[in-house]
């Protein structure tokens, strides 16, 4: 039996990146992901769609390289396979086609990289409004086109999607966004050490060029969103820009306020976490390399803070190579020595983020809704809900939890986790990271218990 | 906030600090209760919530007695709670199994409620049966359980309603909470007490009781008790909410009101680590389709570990300081359970009303001093 040197977790530009570089210098490794096919969220079906759908551009099929530098020896992909449970030591414990197995190797890496960020406001659970990112997952899973959709909030993945939709020949009816000049104001003093990302500033010009060229209706500057359900089942979208109350009826409202990272895999392993404030979010507290201070598990890509596919794919390589230093498969000098481009690339990937954290940071009322605003959505656990809790005394996140069920649903907190933390923070609190607890996806008791008599895999 | 003199400081705002806090206010003192940190160690929050007699006290008849005050005290507290609150705690007393799947542990069980049935006599019952009549009375039990013990008097509650609704009996009935206030230290004064909080915040109280759970050890040395308490890790699981109501109560299996499936009863010294692990999960859900096979499809949505407040010998601790008789001592790991008593009787033992109970039973000083090393 051979012993696996390393186990990732997440097919996205990091973990892919990673396998390949770890693969190259002789490791063997398991490469895990919850998806049917490689590529992660941001290459969904890269490997698929070949070109049959060209308006997903050409940053998209860049994608295409990574999965391909994935058939190498050394490395063992297991699509649909769902971890839910990652012990120091370390092992995996992943279940696919209802059978648990419980992984065992040198290293682990978590490449789980982000989600969409929750955009709390009225109406925003119903039936007709949904995350623009998951409309673009089904732009390249399944070539589903939206019609007369709205964008609303603000992000890079907005005008992204704007473009791939006019390209596409479904042209969204408006787009209403959240940055304000003042915002775009308050970014441009990042400006300089963004030039640094100049392809990268080009790119975001090119598409709001684009999208002006296609004559879209764009709203600057809004607030106040909400949302009903019509006669005629369309989504009746109200908000206020410049001033005025503006309604907008749409079969479909597709709302963004960034991405966060995706840290409930990390927070249930025991990696420290910390709270970036310009990104609104919590992330994987990590050294240069992605070691975290949980023994053999590195967190590389945008868990440990979000920088994007190309920062990620840099990321994946530094956290390979120092598991290869530490696999005594590379010395100590040609891990830094090989490192120093991707340190540069992550450098000049980075350089950008602090303009577009600052031009696109998510509204005040997103992050900490009132009212009737439902936070939790699996256990329908409203702003009001949460506020009383405050009231009773409840001072942190856990007796938020507990007092209220918000976060002890299906979902384990990942939609309300931060919402949570929005409201506590406005109230004047300064909350903790959050605890995640296993299974961070839900299991069947029969699979738990066929457990009992487990033998631990290394294929 | 939080300076200042109350009558009575309650440190611990957890079910046993909260219910205590509770009588005393109905027994009309003024009473301040010291509400530790959001990430503190809270038995609280981490329970099963059963209202539980079988096998308690089967080897020492004053807490097989207390219990059974407790049990029978329920329906009218939770009655009260929610005539203060408007909320209802979800209270169930139709009875509760004990399912085995290992003989030995099946007669041993029977054995000791045989005992406890001795020293309750008439105010207790209980049914003991075998594997194979569980199966005719339950048709979805497992083949592989070997018989069960049923008490007509047990039952549970939702234990995070409970702890809610005690907060806010508490506030309503005009006690003071302060929370975020670990209590440091705490110092006999001129016939009276010195708190210190953790942010240096000073407070006076005429009398405390320390109820702090896992907290209780390192302040119950400087008011002279001799107690030390230890924690016990129990993991537990939850599933997805059901439609359909599971057809039984166990110690170890329970329906919870709002359709989760709780799985729980480990034991297990672990120190201060309050994680969840693969092998007590997978031993946990193993049980749970042993004793119910229908239980395999369910999805479990979060396991999580919790500590239980252990005494030496695990009963619980009713102490008056020898040196600072307005300090009192109160500890037990059957805070929901024994709620109702820590909200009446037990604000008379402290106020030294004549018709108090007598808690001698549950003095420290069963415990030999080199416990408190």
């Amino acid at each position: 039996m051979h012993e696996l040197d390393l186990i990732i977790i997440g097919a996205g530009p990091a973990g892919m990146t990673a396998a390949a570089t770890a693969a190259k210098h002789g490791a063997r490794v398991l490469l895990l992901d919850e998806q049917r096919r490689s590529g992660g969220q941001i290459y969904r079906d890269v490997g698929e769609t070949d070109s049959a759908r060209p308006y997903l551009g050409k940053d998209y099929a860049a994608g295409r390289a990574l999965v391909a530098a994935l058939n190498a020896p050394g490395i063992d992909i297991e699509v649909d396979a769902t971890v839910w449970r990652v012990d120091a030591g370390p092992r995996v414990i992943w279940s696919r086609g209802g059978k648990s197995h419980v992984t065992r190797a040198r290293h682990v890496l978590l490449a789980s990289g982000a989600q969409e960020r929750p955009t709390p406001f009225p109406g925003w659970t119903l039936p007709g409004v949904m995350p623009a990112g998951a409309a673009q997952i089904l732009m390249k899973t399944s070539g589903l086109l939206p019609r007369d959709a709205v964008l609303a909030g603000s992000g890079p993945l907005i005008y992204l999607i704007a473009a791939q939709m006019i390209d596409a020949g479904a042209r969204p009816r408006a787009l209403v966004e959240t940055q304000s000049p003042r915002m775009l104001l308050r970014a441009a003093r990042h400006l300089p050490r963004a030039l640094l990302a100049t392809p990268t500033l080009l790119k975001g010009l090119g598409l709001i060029a684009k999208i002006r060229a296609a004559g879209i209706t764009r709203h600057i500057g809004a607030t106040g969103f909400s949302a009903e359900k019509t006669e005629n089942g369309d989504i009746l979208f109200s908000f206020t820009a410049k001033g005025h109350r503006h309604q907008i009826a749409t079969p479909l409202l597709l709302t963004h306020q960034g991405v966060v990272p995706s840290t409930h895999i990390s927070r249930a392993a025991g990696v420290a976490h910390e709270w970036n404030e310009a990104q609104q979010a919590f992330q994987a507290k990590t050294d240069p390399w992605g070691r975290t201070d949980v023994h053999g598990i590195h967190v590389a890509g945008d868990g440990a803070g979000i920088g994007g596919a190309d920062a990620a794919k840099a990321a994946g390589r530094l956290a390979a190579l120092d598991i290869l230093h530490r696999l005594g498969r590379l010395t100590e000098d040609a891990r830094n020595q090989t490192a120093a481009a991707d340190r540069a690339a992550h450098r000049r990937a980075m350089a950008i983020r602090p303009f577009l954290d600052a031009a696109y940071a998510p509204l005040p009322e997103i992050l900490a809704p009132e009212g009737d605003t439902i936070v939790c959505r699996c256990e329908e656990i409203t702003a009001a809900d949460i506020h009383a809790s405050l009231k009773e005394g409840a001072k942190g996140p856990r007796q938020v939890k507990t007092a209220t069920r918000a976060g002890m649903g299906p979902c384990q907190g990942r939609m309300c986790d931060l919402t949570v933390r929005g409201i506590l923070a406005n109230c004047g609190a300064t909350p903790a990271t959050p605890r995640a607890r296993s299974p961070i996806k839900p299991v069947k008791l029969g699979e738990l218990a066929a457990l009992t008599s487990h033998k631990e895999t290394s294929p | 906030m939080a300076s200042g003199t109350s009558d009575i400081a309650i440190i611990g705002g957890g079910v046993v600090g909260l219910s205590t806090a509770l009588g005393l206010l109905r027994s009309g003192r003024q009473v301040t209760v010291f509400d530790g940190a959001d990430m503190d160690l809270r038995a609280s929050q981490g329970n099963f919530g059963l209202v539980w007699l079988q096998g308690k006290g089967a080897d020492f008849a004053p807490y097989a007695e207390w219990t059974r005050d407790a049990v029978a005290a329920w329906p009218d507290f939770a009655g009260g709670l929610k005539d203060l609150t408007g909320t209802d705690v979800a209270l169930d007393q139709s009875g509760g199994f004990e399912f085995f799947t290992d003989s030995e542990e099946f007669s041993d069980f029977a054995a000791a409620l045989g005992r406890q049935q001795a020293v309750l006599g008439n105010r207790f019952s209980h049914e003991i049966v075998s594997g194979d009549d569980l199966r005719r009375s339950h048709p979805g039990i497992g083949p592989d359980v070997v018989g069960a013990s049923f008490c007509p008097l047990d039952g549970h509650v939702n234990p995070l309603r409970l702890l809610q609704v005690l907060r806010c009996a508490v506030l309503g009935a005009g006690g003071r909470l302060v929370t975020d206030a670990h209590v440091v230290d705490v110092q006999a004064s001129g016939g009276g007490f010195d708190l210190t909080l953790r942010d240096a915040t000073r407070v006076t109280a005429e009398r405390i009781v320390l109820c702090a759970g896992l907290g209780t050890s390192a302040l119950a040395g400087k008011l002279g008790f001799r107690t030390r308490v230890r924690p016990q890790r129990g993991e537990l699981l939850i599933t997805e909410k059901l439609a359909e109501r599971l057809p039984f109560l166990s110690s170890t299996i329970r329906q919870v009101d709002e359709g989760g499936v709780q799985i729980g009863g480990t034991k297990a010294d672990a120190g201060p680590d309050d994680s969840e692990t693969l092998e007590v999960m997978a031993g946990l859900a193993r049980h749970a389709v042993q004793v119910f096979p229908a239980l395999a499809d369910v999805r479990v949505v979060r396991a999580w570990g919790a500590l239980r407040v252990m005494s030496p010998d695990g009963y619980p601790v009713y102490a008056r300081s020898r040196l600072h008789p307005d300090a009192h001592l109160v500890t037990c790991h059957s805070g929901v359970t024994l709620a109702p008593l820590h909200a009446t009787a037990l604000a008379d033992w402290i106020n030294g009303s004549v018709d108090a109970p007598n808690l001698e039973a549950f003095d420290e000083n069963r415990f030999a001093l080199s416990d408190a090393a």
